[in-house]
């Protein structure tokens, strides 16, 4: 799974510890997030989709298998 | 913060022990304790760096724990419990062959666990979950 939350990010122009605070998790995992090296769980997806104003599909891209 | 705190007074424990340990030793350090002495260095370093990292994180007004740090917490304490039943299986085949005390071999293997815990977690804290 892949996403646009740096994309996002840059163009809300945020930095990765104000998009922690405002998800309520540590700047490492957004780090993370951002590296594709994890995926969230529903709930923090949906918090960053909340964040940014868009639906969740539009942030993260599913690629299958 | 409580647990911030706590890793470190849990640090400065060991410390102690380990210095009291030293000074109690009524030769020289011979090659198994010089080799100790080290490993126990770098595992208190190691919950020293942890505790630092909970403390930062707390001061940028983030968490000191979320879903991410919990998960390899959890995964670290798996893979660590399972090369550990390979740890003691080697260290119980050379135990015949190598001429250690009881003590001195459990002192070994949870010296060896601590490390197997630490080299686990810096796994997953760096090359990620992606897979979860």
């Amino acid at each position: 799974m892949n996403n646009r939350i740096k994309e996002f990010r840059a163009r809300y122009d945020l930095t990765q510890d104000d998009l922690a605070r405002k998800v309520n998790v540590r700047r490492e995992t957004i780090v993370f997030l951002e590296k594709n090296k994890y995926n969230p769980s529903l709930k923090l997806a949906f918090d960053l989709a909340q964040v940014f104003s868009v639906p969740i599909e539009e942030l993260f891209i599913f690629e299958g298998e | 913060m409580k647990r911030g705190i706590l890793i470190f007074i849990l640090a400065a424990l060991v410390l102690i022990a380990s210095g009291f340990w030293i000074f109690s030793l009524k030769s020289n350090l011979d090659f198994r304790e010089l080799i100790s002495v080290p490993i126990i260095l770098l595992i208190v370093l190691f919950a020293v760096f942890i505790g630092i990292k909970r403390i930062k994180s707390m001061k940028r007004g983030q968490p000191a724990e979320d879903e991410l740090s919990k998960k390899v917490l959890i995964r670290t304490a798996s893979l660590s419990y399972y090369v550990s039943i390979y740890w003691w299986l080697v260290l119980g085949f050379f135990s015949d062959k190598l001429t250690l005390e009881n003590h001195t071999l459990i002192g070994i293997g949870i010296l060896g666990m601590a490390v197997i815990y630490a080299l686990s977690w810096i796994f997953f804290n760096y090359w990620g979950l992606k897979d979860e």
